[in-house]
């Protein structure tokens, strides 16, 4: 089942194209959303939820027209918006059940999954208090829980670790990447931190004044390269040299010594250098690319053509 | 919190929902009755129940002293007659349209919960729909509670209850009728003055001008120009219309030497201006909800 395709989406406002012919094709996962601010993420995911007319282009939801059948859709569908949406004046547990009868969950039901789903975020005696003295922590996980609570299929979560302390964030990001993996929930995430992605995704898109730039599995995007990282207890200078005696192109990386990996036989070479110098092989092992480095060295337009969508 | 505490605390299970999904008209009505319950303050803390609670109380005493009057002298005497009832509590009514509409809409506006609605299963009428609605009940209640209960009290009062609903029972109908249409009027009025900002203290000061003033200035204008094609200027004012639209319900004339009865226009036209003018402020609040941005 493809969760999200758009064709040609398009948005202007009246200074600027905040969406520009945007095709999409998206299979379910936990989907990472990047791309700088006024890249279009936020609007893309504003039209998906039928929240935003595009000025043309179309674009469907886990087969179904966002914009002929979107209550239909949004039975199926969470939302997490970036900014505050909760009222003070009722509790957790009045709110999200409330919520939770809106997306179509007949009371009763609506009643007993939001029980369940604020545990599941981690509120406990709090939730039946007015929500006026809630702490932007236990804000963020009644807005998690809102968007989780009608056992969605597919969750937009705008920026969820906005305005939380570093152990909040580790905690939100927890939450999230088990509720993709364990729950089954297919999730949409939007990010300006490339970290967090890469902590929680299996797939990124990046979008760019309104145009995609790459959609690709984290996989590819994180694909083991062909160099090698050699860590030693000892003189790694010893090593680079004997290497290098064996026509072996070494650079120095920190404590790391990298090497080009052509064939096999350069692991027994290492292995016999470590052994003669006797020296302890702390490490070695085929260093991964990281998102931060992709992101360095391809700059977004050399990709815009190629990128398949 | 390490991997281990946060497993041992939330790993209850995940449970799939499989029941069901009652889609779009479910969603309306829960809006509808949690909204009905926002506007009299249900489920929520004493300081909201203060002002629409009291309200309602208010709108209550007419009905209690022609009771207690009643009570005391049950010959025949009607100090206060169901078809003049809303010229004693129209201030009340407007109060209660100004205390409620900016809590009903303007909350919604200011929390920015609005998108959290929209993006579930209604459309962005259907709310404005749910809330129009809701305001509605909680204005029928205020005038049609007070209305049956003048009505069972007279009856009790006298001499003899069957007589009593053979010779009144035709005052129910136009109890009903009469108090849909000036609540869907009111109910209008305040909800679009309402939707237009998310500051409760803009909205309430202005939903109470709408009635007051224009009231007043609908008043002092006829008293200057009322005469002939002049006399229509009393349509300018919100209260009068009410009152009305009410006589004509009930067939009633309105008292001698009253601005309405100067004015002496079919008494159809005030109920035709507030259908027209509820119309009218629907397509408007529609109208808001198809744009407001969230």
């Amino acid at each position: 089942m493809t969760l999200i395709r758009t064709v040609r989406l398009t948005k202007r406002f009246a200074r600027v194209t905040a969406l520009d012919g945007l095709d999409l094709e998206l299979e379910p996962g936990i989907i990472g959303l990047v791309g700088a601010n006024g890249a279009g993420k936020s609007t893309l995911i504003k039209i998906l939820l039928g929240l935003l007319q595009p000025t043309s282009g179309s674009g469907e939801v886990m087969g179904f027209d966002v914009f002929r059948q979107g209550p239909e859709l949004r039975q199926f569908v969470g939302y997490m918006p970036e900014h505050d949406c909760l009222p003070t004046e009722v509790s957790a547990t009045e709110f999200v059940a409330h919520m939770a009868q809106i997306s179509g969950l007949p009371r009763a039901a609506a009643r007993e999954r939001t029980a369940e789903t604020l545990r599941h975020v981690g509120l406990f005696e709090e939730r039946y208090r007015e929500m006026r003295g809630y702490s932007t922590g236990m804000k963020q996980r009644v807005k998690l829980a809102q968007a989780l609570v009608h056992d969605p299929r597919l969750m937009f979560l705008d920026e969820p670790t906005n305005g939380l302390d570093p152990e909040g964030r580790d905690e939100m990001l927890q939450l999230i990447r088990r509720i993709g993996m364990e729950f089954g929930i297919a999730i949409v995430l939007s990010s300006h931190l490339l970290s967090e992605i890469e902590r929680v995704c299996d797939h990124l898109v990046e979008i760019e004044d309104g145009r995609l730039v790459r959609s690709s599995s984290m996989t590819a995007l994180t694909a083991p390269t062909s160099v090698l990282a050699i860590e030693v207890d000892g003189d790694a200078g010893q090593l680079a040299d004997r290497l290098r005696e064996q026509d072996v192109a070494v650079s120095r990386s920190g404590r790391f010594l990298l090497v080009q990996k052509e064939d096999d036989a350069l692991l027994d070479i290492i292995r016999d250098s470590v052994v003669d110098l006797e020296l302890g092989l702390v490490r070695l092992e085929q260093s991964r690319r990281r998102l931060e480095e992709l992101f360095q060295s391809l700059p977004a337009g050399e990709e815009q053509e190629g990128s398949h969508v | 919190m390490s991997e281990s505490t946060v497993g041992s605390i939330y790993d209850l299970g995940y449970k799939r929902y499989e029941g069901a999904r009652l889609g779009r008209r479910h969603a309306i009505w829960a809006l509808y009755i949690y909204s009905v319950r926002g506007v009299f303050g249900i489920g929520r803390s004493l300081s909201s129940k203060v002002g629409p609670m009291g309200l309602a109380i208010i709108a209550l005493l007419p009905a209690v002293v022609q009771l207690g009057t009643a009570a005391i002298a049950p010959e025949d005497i009607e100090v206060v007659e169901p078809a003049q009832y809303y010229r004693f509590i129209e201030v009340v009514l407007a109060a209660f349209c100004a205390v409620v509409a900016p809590e009903l809409v303007g909350r919604d506006q200011r929390m920015q919960t609005l998108s959290l609605y929209f993006s579930r299963a209604l459309r962005r009428q259907d709310y404005a729909l749910a809330k129009f609605a809701a305001l509605i009940t909680g204005m029928l209640a205020i005038t049609v509670i007070p209305q049956v209960i003048m009505f069972v009290g007279n009856g009790l009062a006298a001499n003899d209850f069957g007589d009593y609903l053979q010779d009144k029972w035709t005052d129910l109908p136009s109890v009903l009728g009469s108090a849909i249409l000036l609540s869907g009027f009111i109910a209008s009025i305040g909800l679009v003055i309402a939707a237009q900002t998310p500051r409760r203290a803009y909205s309430t000061v202005a939903i109470l001008a709408a009635f007051v003033l224009a009231s007043a200035v609908g008043s002092s204008l006829f008293e200057a120009a009322g005469q002939d094609v002049g006399r229509f200027v009393l349509l300018i004012s919100p209260f009068h219309i009410v009152n009305g639209l009410t006589l004509w319900f009930f067939d009633a004339s309105p008292e001698v030497g009253s601005q309405l009865a100067e004015a002496d226009l079919p008494g159809a036209a005030y109920a035709i201006e507030a259908a027209s003018v509820a119309l009218l402020m629907l397509a408007l609040l529609l109208r808001r909800y198809g744009r407001i941005s969230t």
